[in-house]
């Protein structure tokens, strides 16, 4: 399982499985959040046609399909990992302000979104440190995509505005995906040799 | 012309097979199909049915195809080919063209498939269905939404074991992903969910979702055969895969006999039994004569009854009698017990100090280990004088004052507060005024909080509100106020050694003379412990007219008179003598009440007590600020 001299010492696997299970989680609160938003509010408004267009972390070069992550190094994994979470840092703290700032704040929407803010920084964290430990030489990077939704999060406008909703948590739910399909990846390239 | 195209694409198709490839005959199939669709092209169809996309699914994570309906025709005659644009977002391409599909052919008819290459995960597509340039339908998604898994293969089972009635037996299902799914790297999570049931049933039976590849199922009858079938999808999503073929399971039989194991629990006899026995017994213990078993089955309800209250009051209609005793037990807490405990307070054995109970102030006052040295009223009836409402604040800044915060004395407060909350206001009861209801609850307030344990602080805060309530209520009325008793006071005490209580007059509350001269507080500060909450009222003096001595002296009596004075029944003013200090205001002679009452100053949140006027004006009696010791009220009395 472990080449020698490979620095994923016991203690990083363990930590590697437990930021697998905590992406799991984040990505079915994420999903039902989602979901209960689009019944109650958007649905039927034929939003998701117009959600082709981006989530702000579509500039962060990450791999598409199977063959691009199978491909893409170990190194370089980890960090657009750790860069996507914290892109996501920004929004989600806005998220959880703008609902909870709302008249009639949805209680299970906006409990989601404050579970999701919290265990997305033990998890950006939990990466970080992963990061630093198997690959201490890649310099502290800082990329990550800057997200400028806010205003539309504010829009007088209620179509707007729900629109803006929409598509913030569209995109949480696909990158939660995203980030628990590469930690399985890893998990399975690191743990299990390609052989789960 | 259109019909002999027709017929000349079909003769072709028939001799194709002589030729190579399946693609030539897909081909060839499709550009029939297409020609078939063309057919007709100037007739409308009568149906308004269009073609609509039924489905998108991705199998694997890899790839993905479309299908649609064709738009309902009749007579072969459709609108125009149709086709299947789409168009996914780069990063790298800004504009959204709209490219056709790569395949129409790979996923059978009314499908377009998009290969690998073609596939990007996470990233939303559109798709649109067009015929003759006009668009028919059109769906966005992206390709993890749409993920619907093949079904498993390799179904098979195991035996466990077999129950030993060998009527019951163990199996163990098993089954492999599908093979396009990656599980193995991880790509692909997947849970399954079996259903089985007997052969000629109906319903099947589901068990929860697993993750795992094989199942046990418990349970099943050896006569009995079953069909079992699995389904998986993608962990977290919804959709799930096509079942997989039924795999039959035929149990081995281990003997031709079988034996009818079951044993229907004979529940309905039980309970009959049950019922009629009970009942039986019930009717044995009602009927009976014996009255130790009817005591013990049904023992009587006790009587309603209230501690205090003569039942023949409530029947012979005394409702007054009775609001007043039911109101004291209402309002008083449980250690508040006999009826005529207040006439127990009220009659002070000054030769016993031990009748008074402990919650007694007296005692507080008294005693010589207790922990504050400025309190001692002298008076060993310690109710002389302080029954009124406002104890609770004189003991509230004691504590305060000596910053008690230790269990000891918070356990002693609820006590005496309470106790002279009680006396207080029982007090007013008995001089049946009305007003100062208002001023009572609020008063009680302190008693009912310290009870609970809680810290000074409050109290005080509750205490001075109260009294600044009571005060306001005195401000506003003052003409009612005549006859109001705000404090009882002691007007006598008897040669027995029993302290007479009298109503005293109040005119308004007090604002500390202190207050308005700061720089005399430091006077009285060299005189007085500050954090003492007891001044007296000659000590108070002593702070007023010091500065400006004109003014104030001007001011002194009738300010006096205005200010918080208790003027009693006997005696206009209520200057008490004063230790050598008989210059500052005029009528240092009179003759001092002989009750000890309480002023309120506001802000130190003090209690002045006035000294009480005895029919002994003794300088050396009132040395120690008005207060009487113990001593001197003996030398005093007979």
């Amino acid at each position: 399982m472990n080449i020698k001299g490979s620095p994923w010492k016991g203690s990083l696997l363990l930590l590697l499985v437990s930021n697998l299970l905590l992406s799991h989680y984040i990505h079915n609160l994420s999903s039902e959040m989602f979901s209960e938003f689009d019944k109650r509010y958007t649905q039927g408004r034929g939003f998701i046609s117009k959600a082709i267009n981006s989530c702000h972390t579509s500039s962060l070069a990450t791999p598409e399909d199977k063959e691009q992550a199978q491909q893409i190094s170990q190194k370089d994994f980890l960090s657009l990992i750790v860069s996507i979470l914290r892109s996501w840092n920004e929004p989600l703290y806005h998220l959880v302000t703008e609902v909870r700032g709302m008249q009639e704040a949805p209680e299970a929407i906006l409990s989601k979104a404050i579970e999701i803010e919290e265990q997305t920084k033990r998890l950006l964290e939990g990466m970080e440190l992963i990061l630093s430990q198997v690959h201490p030489e890649t310099k502290e990077n800082e990329i990550y995509s800057v997200w400028s939704g806010l205003p539309s999060l504010q829009m007088a406008d209620e179509e707007s505005r729900l629109f803006a909703y929409y598509n913030l948590l569209h995109c949480l739910r696909r990158d939660s995906h995203k980030i628990d399909n590469y930690l399985k990846l890893l998990k399975c390239r690191i743990i299990h040799d390609n052989n789960c | 012309m259109d019909l002999w195209q027709l017929l000349l694409t079909l003769a072709l198709a028939g001799s194709s097979d002589a030729f190579s490839g399946r693609e030539t005959t897909a081909a060839i199939l499709s550009s029939v199909s297409q020609s078939l669709l063309s057919v007709n092209p100037g007739l409308k169809t009568n149906s308004s049915k269009k073609a609509k996309f039924t489905k998108c699914r991705s199998p694997e994570l890899e790839t993905f195809s479309c299908h649609w309906t064709d738009a309902v025709r009749h007579g072969l005659k459709s609108p125009g080919p149709i086709q299947l644009f789409y168009t996914r977002r780069n990063t790298e391409e800004e504009t959204q063209e709209w490219k056709e599909c790569p395949d129409y052919v790979s996923a059978g008819e009314n499908s377009c498939y998009f290969n690998s290459s073609f596939t990007s995960i996470w990233i939303p597509y559109c798709i649109k269905l067009t015929s003759n340039g006009g668009t028919v339908d059109e769906n966005c998604f992206s390709v993890n939404q749409i993920v619907q898994p093949d079904p498993p293969i390799a179904l098979n089972w195991t035996l466990l074991n077999i129950s030993l009635t060998g009527v019951h037996a163990d199996i163990q299902v098993r089954w492999e992903a599908p093979t396009n799914a990656d599980t193995q790297k991880g790509w692909m999570v997947l849970e399954y969910e079996l259903q089985y049931k007997e052969v000629n049933e109906t319903q099947w039976k589901m068990m929860d979702p697993i993750l795992s590849t094989s199942v046990p199922l418990y349970s099943l009858r050896v006569d009995k055969e079953y069909e079992v079938r699995v389904r998986s999808k993608q962990r977290k999503y919804e959709n799930y895969g096509e079942f997989s073929e039924v795999l039959y399971v035929k149990l081995p039989q281990m003997s031709q006999f079988t034996c009818e194991e079951d044993f229907y629990f004979p529940w309905l006899l039980i309970i009959i039994f049950g019922i009629s026995g009970l009942t039986v017994m019930l009717f044995v213990f009602l009927f009976s004569k014996q009255q130790r078993i009817k005591m013990l089955i049904l023992p009587p309800v006790p009587v309603p009854k209230i501690k205090g209250i003569d039942p023949d009051l409530l029947k012979e209609g005394k409702l007054e009698e009775v609001n007043t005793i039911l109101a004291i037990h209402d309002s008083y807490k449980p250690e508040f017990h006999s009826d005529d405990s207040w006439v127990e307070f009220i009659e002070l054995d000054i030769e016993d100090p031990d009748e008074k109970t402990e919650g007694s102030d007296t005692d507080r006052l008294l005693s010589s280990d207790h922990k504050k040295s400025h309190s001692n009223l002298g008076v060993k009836d310690g109710d002389s004088g302080r029954t009124s409402c406002y104890k609770p604040d004189m003991l509230e800044t004691d504590f305060n004052a000596n910053d008690i915060h230790d269990g000891t004395s918070e356990v002693v407060q609820p006590q005496r507060l309470k106790g002279e909350a009680d006396l207080l206001c029982l007090d007013q009861k008995n001089q049946n005024n009305s007003p100062y209801h208002d001023a009572c609850p609020a008063i009680r307030q302190p008693s009912v909080i310290q009870a609970e344990k809680n810290k000074p602080q409050p109290l005080l805060t509750d205490g001075a509100e109260s009294t600044h309530q009571a005060a306001h209520i005195q401000l506003s009325n003052p003409s009612s106020l005549a006859n109001i008793d705000f404090y009882a006071q002691v007007s006598d005490i008897t040669p027995a050694g029993s302290v007479v209580l009298s109503p005293g007059q109040k005119n308004k509350a007090g604002i500390s003379q202190c207050d308005m001269h700061p720089e005399m507080i430091s006077l009285c500060q060299a005189n007085f412990i500050m954090d003492n909450a007891y001044f007296c009222e000659a000590d108070a003096k002593k702070c007023i007219p010091v500065a400006p001595h004109i003014k104030v002296e001007s001011h002194t009596e009738p300010s006096f008179n205005q200010e918080d004075i208790y003027i009693t029944t006997e005696s206009l003013t209520t200057t008490a003598g004063r230790p050598g200090t008989a210059e500052h205001v005029p009528g240092s002679e009179m003759p001092v009440p002989d009750y000890t009452s309480i002023h309120i100053i506001q802000s130190p949140q003090g209690l002045i007590l006035n000294a009480t006027a005895l029919s002994l004006p003794d300088k050396e009696f009132l040395s120690s600020c008005g207060y009487v010791s113990t001593d001197q009220l003996n030398k005093i009395m007979p």
